[in-house]
């Protein structure tokens, strides 16, 4: 018996070994025969790699990619979705797959709406009636013709509560909007199909960032057909997931691989790469080690610092590094309804002893340049703002005047997760200590974290805002707007900042809407120290010999449309 | 037998609920939603409000647990709030890769740890005993993190270090979760096998006159791996439950990741299901070596048999 017994386990272990391997390396094929042939070229392209590191090192004599035409890119988490309706953080799959109305390029330096899905548009004279002429030579990936009607279909799916759409922001403000969105109505009224290729929006007040808004990635359109047909699967199931961009999803391999092909059909042409890849790599090390074997062409070194004096010193990689800079800002923000901080001495004290120019070079490289205001250099609103100084002795000072001449506790809020922000605490730790704070740490995980500071409850924190959309509003109202000052822990109270943030809203005269940005943010630096505004950094990419035309987008996002980016096979 | 068997089942469903509570009432403690998350920095109160309601996160912990638990009972583990797929589709996918590599580094653990554990005790004190234990004692002692980047690095180039696309992508994830293994398995079946040659039927044996390696492959080795046996369910059923670091850092979209991100994002139902699925594993692990241990001492029996 025992001896049966142990011939019939070993057989049930040899079973179990071969039906693992078996389900565990074509898994992909599972569901559908796509994924047989993408998991066999995954070995390919695994076989291929191992002998990519010799490619690489003997590809002086003008390096080849060595997995052919397409550009394989990591990926450290899994996107919960690529319907960008319902994910706001994730975007290099919407940017390749779907269109946009109006498109944001960087042309000539400069970030520039030009036209998308619309050959052109007008806007009445009170800025309230957007009329959009539609091209009529687009199609989805699926055969259908774009239609105004589509448009029509992606903004009331988006404001539809059912769809249970976190981007609803982007559409919020054409009449009657947030009705659909409360279940007051079955459509959203300000939006009609004026004929086949002629969108009508109507806004519900002057809306001046609006066209810029049409042009985030949350506000791709949707073809009707296929996205009421997928139901819930669409932006899960690749095959169901229809767009009109350049890129078609083709496969996805959950938390292993996301493989987009060439749209042959696209109404620009075809892109010059044959897909794209999107490879799950969550540890930096083993992103940078398959970097070197040539298993990836491009790597983000942004959220990297581990990682980066390895590149910027390597004399093989430190040439190919692709710089643009981040239209975002780093900033320590004040909870003022938080003691020690609800007294401005206090926090002018904190402004005035970090000392930012020497962080910027020793932490990060000098990749990057102090700012004084909240709004990124070059960026629309953008103003010479008035230096905050470094200067411990001042600090000391007010300190004494706030009654902390004996010292004050203080904490930094920050995510266990967060390394960087970590890096940067520390040093301003020290720095805070030499004028007579005492600076505790703590660190809360990504979702109690997330949780207390929409009830106002986490204190000093490092925190970094990278624009939607290329407008001031989108950096102080999302912070400092009496709507949003407490899911922020800013818990600011000055009246007059919350005025003019509404009323640059809905000022349709340019000049005087900048004005009032700039004396919204002046206000907030110099006279609420409401907050320390650290640096606008460079944002780093690391991108293989064989690599052309990759360049950062005008927002300095990570994730930008490959359309224009070709390899050298 | 059959009966043993069959009750050791079913106790272990009781024993799943009292999991699933436990979590509940746990994450009802800590702070956090699933949505926060999820928004991260574009936090907007009336989308949040929205989603809560909809996916009922507004209810009471104890009201969400009992729709949970007979859902449950119907086989409907629900959908991951994050990854919007079914729950059991998730782990479906996830768990042949953890089933793999968790075989292999058993594997490996056992083709290194018993051989070795034998060679040093019969060779006690040896150099070999002691290069040997050294060994296992790095194995025991050194993080699976360490392990892994130093191998990484010296095989980068000749092995593959990331991904689970071919057999060869194994082998390193594999020989890092197996280490540690090997390591215990080592000292387990020297401290044993040495036990056991101290009895009197192996002096008995050599008395005899019985060659050397014959007494310590048929007489001493037999009941000299009860223990080892154990030992090898017990880490077979947690090589199962995921292993967090090998997977995160050879990018092998196993459970262990899958739990561990589960639990950041306060994904709650697919950290019930990797939870109910990986106790299950566990407590199905155990069952087996108790088993294994009756066919190998007969005079053990389930259920205190004669």
């Amino acid at each position: 018996m025992k001896r049966k017994l142990t011939k019939i386990l070993s057989g049930a272990l040899a079973a179990m070994l071969l039906a693992g391997c078996g389900s565990a390396f074509d898994d992909g094929s599972s569901s559908s025969t796509t994924g047989t042939t993408n998991s066999s070229s995954g070995a390919e392209a695994g076989t291929a790699a191992s002998s990519g590191g010799e490619a690489a090192s003997a590809g002086e004599a003008g390096s080849v990619s060595p997995a052919g035409n397409i550009i394989r890119i990591p990926e450290a988490d899994e996107f919960p979705t690529v319907d960008c309706q319902k994910d706001s953080a994730y975007y290099v799959v919407p940017l390749n797959i779907y269109d946009r109305l109006i498109e944001c390029e960087t042309v000539d330096g400069q970030a520039t709406l030009v036209p998308g899905l619309a050959e052109s548009w007008d806007v009445s004279e009170d800025g309230l009636v957007y009329t959009f002429h539609l091209r009529d030579d687009v199609t989805f990936h699926n055969g259908e013709k774009f239609e105004a009607d589509d448009v029509v279909y992606t903004i009331d799916r988006m404001m539809n509560p059912e769809t249970q759409a976190v981007n609803t922001d982007f559409f919020s403000m054409i009449k009657g909007a947030m009705d659909r969105f409360d279940g007051k109505a079955d459509s959203v009224e300000g939006v009609k199909a004026l004929d086949e290729h002629t969108v009508e929006i109507t806004l519900d007040a002057p809306f001046a960032p609006f066209l810029a808004n049409l042009a985030t990635p949350s506000c791709s359109i949707y073809n009707r057909e296929a996205t009421e047909a997928a139901g819930d699967k669409f932006g899960i199931d690749p095959e169901l997931t229809i767009g009109s961009g350049p890129f078609k999803m083709k496969d996805w391999v959950l938390n292993d691989k996301i493989t987009l092909v060439r749209n042959d059909d696209y109404f620009k042409g075809a892109p010059s790469l044959d897909g794209i890849e999107l490879i799950q790599v969550p540890d930096e090390q083993t992103q940078k080690l398959m970097y070197e074997n040539g298993e990836l062409d491009i790597v983000d070194l942004s959220s990297f610092i581990s990682q980066l004096d390895f590149f910027l010193e390597n004399d093989q990689y430190k040439d190919n590094i692709v710089r643009g800079t981040e239209a975002g800002t780093y900033f320590y923000l004040f909870n003022q309804a938080m003691a020690p901080m609800d007294d401005v001495r206090v926090r002018k004290a904190v402004q005035m002893s970090i000392d930012r120019q020497t962080i910027l070079e020793q932490l990060y490289r000098g990749e990057g340049v102090v700012v004084n205001s909240f709004i990124p250099n070059g960026f629309a609103g953008s103003y010479e703002a008035e230096e905050i100084p470094y200067d411990p002795e001042a600090a000391k000072a007010l300190l004494a005047e706030a009654g902390y001449a004996d010292g004050c506790d203080i904490e930094l809020y920050q995510k266990t997760e967060d390394s960087d922000a970590m890096a940067l605490n520390q040093v301003v730790q020290s720095m805070l200590e030499q004028v007579g704070f005492h600076v505790t740490i703590k660190q809360m995980d990504d979702a109690a974290y997330t949780a207390s500071r929409k009830e106002g409850e986490i204190g000093l924190q490092r925190a970094v805002w990278w624009a939607d959309y290329n407008d001031p509003d989108n950096f102080l109202y999302t912070f400092f707007s009496a709507k949003n000052t407490k899911v922020r822990s800013t818990n600011h109270t000055d009246q007059k900042v919350f005025d003019l943030l509404d009323a640059g809203r809905v000022e349709t005269d340019n000049e005087k809407r900048m004005e009032m940005y700039k004396e919204a943010d002046t206000a907030l630096v110099q006279e609420d120290a409401a907050f320390v505004p650290l640096f606008q950094m460079n944002h780093i990419v690391a991108v293989q010999d064989w690599v052309e035309g990759f360049s950062i987008s005008w927002n300095g996002w990570t994730d930008v449309s490959y359309y224009n980016v070709s390899v050298k096979q | 037998m059959i009966k043993y068997v069959t009750k050791r089942i079913l106790i272990t469903i009781p024993i799943l609920i009292g999991v699933v509570f436990l979590i509940f009432v746990m994450l009802s403690v800590v702070p956090g939603d699933p949505i926060t998350v999820m928004m991260g920095e574009k936090v907007k109160p009336d989308v949040i409000e929205n989603l809560m309601e909809r996916m009922h996160l507004n209810d009471p912990w104890y009201v969400r647990f009992v729709w949970y638990i007979r859902d449950a009972l119907r086989g409907d583990f629900g959908e991951s709030y994050k990854l919007h797929r079914s729950v059991s589709s998730v782990i479906a996918n996830a768990f042949p890769k953890t089933l793999m590599l968790a075989v292999t580094a058993a594997c490996f653990s056992w083709i290194i740890g018993i051989p070795a554990g034998i060679l040093s005790a019969v060779k006690k004190n040896s150099i070999i005993d002691r290069l040997f234990m050294g060994f296992a004692l790095c194995g025991v002692s050194v993080p699976a993190f360490s392990v892994g980047m130093l191998l990484q690095n010296l095989f980068n180039g000749i092995l593959p270090v990331s991904g689970f696309s071919s057999p060869r992508h194994l082998i390193l994830p594999a020989v890092v979760l197996g280490w540690g293994a090997a390591g215990t398995i080592a000292r387990l079946t020297r401290s044993s096998l040495l036990e056991v040659l101290e009895e009197d039927y192996i002096r008995t044996a050599r008395a005899k006159g019985l060659m050397p390696l014959r007494v310590i492959v048929t007489h001493a080795l037999q009941n000299s791996l009860l223990p080892v046996i154990t030992m090898m369910a017990i880490q077979v059923s947690s090589l199962l439950s995921g292993a967090v670091i090998t997977e995160t850092l050879f990018s092998i979209p196993g459970i262990g990741r899958l739990t561990v991100d589960a639990i950041n994002t306060r994904d709650m139902p697919l950290l019930q299901g990797t939870v109910i699925f990986t106790t299950a594993i566990i407590i199905l692990g155990n069952l087996v070596a108790d088993i294994l241990y009756s066919v190998v001492d007969p005079r053990i029996r389930v259920e205190g048999g004669k």
